[in-house]
């Protein structure tokens, strides 16, 4: 015999109202208004029958009524079974979703998580299925649900319990949304294909910051049947901030940079120091420390919730600082910031021309000039020694060989090796005598030489001037000039040039010509290096180059394009692919990431994906070296706790943690309430409450009766 | 109804039925009206009308002194005799008549449709009525534990109309006090008269006795009018209840079965030791009851005056 509510047996009480009402000592019902009272005295209480009980009969059959209306309304019935047992439970299809996101690595964090899972495991039935999925950026399964025809996992708790002692939060970003849209999509059409009786169930553990990604779930249906546990972990300290360099103004690449300050809003500090680091190799060798650089160092205020930019100056000793670390907060994860440092690069220039290296008529004097000031290279400029033999043994090649005169067939083989060996040759003839050495490396063009003239005509051609009319601004050289705000190359006018013509079909490459269609520069690729050419000079003579604000950076991207870049890339997150420099021709790429760990890329893949962790990634092309930063995705360090209600808002449905005893209780309630609706014992308690009542009206009456008589 | 005097209760209880009824009387909401309606029916049953000739009586001439009230100047006797008399009138009246009613709470109360107050009140009209129609001077004290009004004894035109509006103030008070309003008049009336005591007597008598006596001392004639509900006298209660004191607000848990006995010997008591000190005086008390016609009650009165007018000749005879 059960009982549906027995809260109704509360009703119970109302057992006591007739006898209380029975017992009760009457008083005075009216209220008597007379003149006066002086010649009354007040009259004592009197006792009288009714404080005693009488009428017993009708006394117990009233309280029988009341109690069998009480009992109906508990809705009693008869149980059939003794009790239920674990195995009667439906089986359930649980995956467990964990967050191994970066933030995940703050103080306890991850020990509460992996306790929250195997509590998640040990309550799990013989008959449920589990999968065990880690998530950060992306979503690895890392112990999925038995499939279908597969041979069951014995004792697959166990099995999961031991995979994630293995597991360990990476550096990821924390993308929520697109985890459990997947996880749900796969339980809800593996439930539909199977037909399964298995009730599926997602529980995540996670930190729950609002740096969370959940847009993914905007665009989802989500699957009605598919309930998601939220089990959040939470550290006990909160306050954290984190650093971020921005990327440097137009022009100011090396002075002070911007680091931007994030504190986040439930951080109980506000006071933090941003300074520049520096990785320091011992010199006995083992691994690297860091070096604070504490006079570059800066306190910044920022109270939580807000954000702060504040300027950290850079010196010029310091420029191999590759990392800015952010001290004052509770967890380290996300502290430090990295930056590529710039290289001073040293590079050889060998000038062979007739022109003094002061002659301010001369190309040399502008190209001196142009190199001199390169915070990021040492140019030296040599110039071209006929006496002396080019190739000593133990030289190394030149990175950047410009040529103004005309070269004899010595040199002409000479240059070409080292262009083939690599080096880059610029042709800049100064007149027709040179201008006919041009061709002798671009065999598919021709020197259109023009007859002498006369001083009036040289003159009156002064007034007349070429504009640079077609630009490959795709092409290295003028790729920095690609912007609307710096393409415009028409205030440069050019006097005179070497017109040339090419044959067709031509391997040569027009990168620029003037607005008469006449080719302004030329270039072909000999073996590693390449080859270009200038029908026009610099010098003042020919044209207004060399005294034009372009100048400088053409000659800059030239000796970029020379001796490899020195720009510093800008910073990827972890997680985000990053595209390295294509070589020419094609060689494999290799990727020494922070840990020290090379990563080999076959020449015809030129995106490097593994960005798993923060740090200064090298990837080397043959002889040169790309350097790129990885750092940690700017939302995870937002860890202020995401409000869940969010991800109701987004369609998730979200479910109660239950426990095998309490899902027992449900099962067992669910059971009565079948039971009772089967039986209606109600209905024969209100029968038999109406019966005494009947009686009891009669008994009433005959006592009235007899009382009257 | 009790009665000091037993032939005047007989005689009453054969007249009942040709009075008014006073429930019926009670229904005319003005008291002039109820008062006219009692005096009327009573003087018709009892003498002549008094509504012939000329209200007041000439008696003599004097002669006019510088100061003398000019309205009283006989104009035709000296457009006669060309000199100045004044015409004297018989004095306005030859009884002054003090009304002492009692307007304290425990007058509101009431097992009829009315209660003791509005009985009072009638009572009081009806003898003020009947003696301006005699032209006799009536004055009115109403009081509960203070005195509330105050009118001095008058024959005047309006006086009558001023007297009735006093009477309707409404009931006010937490006690009774009955030597206030007998020191007022001992203290104002400067010429014998009648006091009319009209109240229900519900307090201590003891102080009575040294203010009746003042009173008579000065020559008046007092008459105590004992006004009282028939439940009070019966005390016939069935139900135990709160009993609440209107004047005080006091409750008291009685059961009126229990409580009769008690009730009633305390009552009698208290009639008594009332009885004992007027009778001393010589103060005569009536008891009415509000269920007794009201005319009977002017005819108490009038018997009183009338068996102290015998009981005063037969004092002169003797002596």
């Amino acid at each position: 015999m059960g009982v549906l509510v027995p809260l109704y047996l509360a009703g119970l009480t109302a057992l006591s109202l007739p006898l209380i009402l029975h017992l009760v000592r009457r008083t005075p019902r009216g209220r008597q208004e007379f003149s006066s009272l002086m010649f009354l005295s007040p009259t004592p209480p009197r006792l009288t029958r009714r404080s005693r009980l009488d009428q017993m009969l009708l006394l117990l059959l009233r309280l029988a009524a009341l109690a069998l209306v009480t009992l109906a309304f508990c809705r009693p019935f008869l149980r059939e079974t003794a009790s239920l047992s674990f195995a009667d439970l439906t089986g359930k299809r649980l995956a467990i979703l964990i967050d191994t996101s970066a933030s995940m690595k703050r103080g306890g964090l991850w020990q509460q998580a992996i306790k929250a899972a195997e509590k998640q495991l040990a309550d799990l039935n013989p008959q449920d299925d589990v999968a065990l999925f880690a998530f950060s950026d992306r979503l690895q399964t890392i112990i999925d649900f038995q499939k279908e025809g597969s041979a069951p996992i014995s004792d697959k708790p166990q099995v999961v319990r031991n995979r994630l002692r293995t597991l360990k939060p990476d550096w990821g970003s924390t993308d929520l949304g697109t985890a459990l849209v997947a996880v749900a999509s796969e339980l809800d059409s593996a439930s539909d294909v199977r037909q399964s009786p298995l009730e599926p169930q997602i529980v995540v553990i996670s930190d729950f910051q609002s740096g969370s990604r959940i847009e993914a779930l905007q665009s989802f249906e989500w699957p009605e049947r598919v309930p998601v546990v939220t089990l959040r972990v939470s550290p006990t300290n909160t306050t954290n901030a984190h650093a971020q360099v921005l990327p440097a103004e137009e022009g100011n690449e090396l002075a002070d940079v911007r680091v931007r300050v994030v504190n986040a809003a439930d951080s109980r500090g506000d006071q933090f120091t941003v300074e520049w680091t520096e990785s320091v190799v011992p010199p006995s060798g083992g691994k690297a420390g860091d070096r604070p650089k504490a006079e570059l160092r800066t306190d910044v205020y920022v109270p939580p919730g807000q954000t702060r930019i504040t300027r950290l100056p850079r010196g010029t000793d310091s420029l191999q600082a590759d990392r800015v670390v952010l001290r004052g907060d509770d967890h380290d994860f996300d502290n430090t910031f990295f930056v590529v440092p710039p290289r001073k690069l040293e590079a050889t220039l060998l000038y062979a021309g007739r022109d003094a290296a002061e002659d301010p008529e001369g190309l040399q004097l502008f190209l001196r000039l142009a190199v001199a000031n390169d915070p990021l290279r040492q140019v030296e400029v040599r110039p071209l020694d006929a006496a002396k033999p080019l190739t000593a043994p133990g030289d190394v090649a030149p990175d950047l060989i410009v040529v103004s005169q005309a070269i004899s067939e010595e040199l002409r083989t000479t240059l070409t090796t080292f262009v083939e060996q690599g080096s880059m040759l610029l042709l800049v003839p100064d007149g027709d005598e040179a201008a006919t050495s041009v061709t002798s490396f671009f065999d598919d063009v021709e020197f259109t030489r023009v007859a002498a003239e006369t001083v009036e005509a040289r003159e009156s051609r002064s007034e007349k001037y070429l504009l640079l009319g077609e630009i490959d601004f795709t092409h290295p050289l003028f790729a920095p000039f690609a912007g609307p705000r710096y393409s415009d190359f028409t205030k440069i006018h050019f006097w005179k040039h070497r017109p040339v013509t090419l044959k067709t079909p031509a391997t040569t490459r027009v990168v620029a010509r003037f607005d008469n269609g006449d080719p302004a520069l030329l270039e072909r690729s000999i073996g590693k290096g390449r080859v270009l050419a200038l029908t026009s000079g610099w010098q003042p003579g020919d044209s207004q180059l060399a005294l034009s604000s372009k100048f400088v950076p053409l000659v800059g991207a030239l000796l970029d394009l020379a001796c490899g870049g020195t720009e510093v890339a800008e910073s990827v997150a972890v997680g985000q692919p990053v595209t390295l420099p294509a070589s020419t021709p094609p060689e494999p790429i290799v990727v020494q990431t922070p840990d020290g760990r090379e990563v080999r890329l076959e020449a015809e893949h030129s995106t490097f994906t593994e960005t798993d962790q923060p740090g200064i990634f090298r990837a080397k092309v043959g002889s040169t070296e790309t350097r790129f930063a990885v750092n940690l995705s700017a939302t995870e360090s937002l860890t202020t706790p995401l409000d869940l209600e969010q991800l109701e808002q987004r369609g998730v449905r979200i479910g109660i943690e239950q426990t095998r005893s309490e899902r027992i209780d449900r099962v067992r309630q669910q059971r009565d309430t079948e039971l009772e609706s089967r039986q209606k014992v109600w209905r024969w308690l209100i029968v038999v409450a109406l019966g005494l009542l009947v009686l009891e009206t009669w008994w009433a009456g005959r006592a009235e009766r007899k009382i009257t008589a | 109804m009790t009665s000091p005097n037993n032939t005047a209760a007989v005689r009453s209880k054969g007249r009942t039925s040709s009075y008014i009824d006073p429930a019926a009387l009670m229904r005319i909401k003005n008291l002039e009206l109820r008062a006219k309606a009692v005096v009327d029916g009573f003087l018709s049953g009892l003498h002549r009308s008094p509504y012939h000739g000329f209200s007041v009586e000439f008696t003599e001439y004097r002669q006019y002194s510088p100061g003398d009230d000019l309205r009283f100047l006989d104009w035709r006797l000296f457009a006669r005799s060309d000199r100045f008399y004044l015409k004297r009138f018989e004095d306005e009246t030859n009884l002054r008549c003090y009304l002492l009613v009692d307007l304290s709470r425990s007058m509101g109360f009431h097992s009829l449709s009315y209660d003791k107050a509005e009985y009072a009140k009638t009572v009081a009209a009806t003898i003020a009525y009947f003696l301006t129609l005699q032209r006799d001077a009536v004055g009115l004290i109403t009081f509960d534990q203070a005195i509330r009004e105050y009118l001095p004894a008058r024959y005047r035109a309006g006086h009558l109309h001023r007297l009735m509006i006093c009477l309707e103030h409404e009931l006010a008070g937490t006690a009774t006090d009955l030597g206030l309003p007998l020191e007022q008049v001992a203290r104002t009336a400067r010429k014998r008269g009648v006091v009319v005591l009209l109240s229900d007597m519900l307090a201590p008598v003891e102080m009575l006795e040294t203010k009746l006596g003042y009173l008579r001392s000065q020559g008046h004639e007092v008459v105590v009018i004992r006004i009282l509900d028939p439940a009070e006298v019966s005390f016939q209660f069935q139900d135990e209840s709160m009993f609440f004191d209107l004047e005080s607000g006091r409750e008291l848990y009685v059961d009126p079965r229990a409580a009769r006995v008690g009730y009633q010997e305390r009552f009698t008591d208290h009639a008594k030791s009332l009885a004992r000190v007027c009778s001393g005086l010589g103060v005569d008390v009536y008891d009415l009851t509000t269920d007794r016609p009201l005319d009977l009650a002017l005819f108490d009165l009038l018997n009183s005056r009338m068996r102290r007018g015998r009981q005063v000749a037969r004092r002169r005879r003797v002596s």
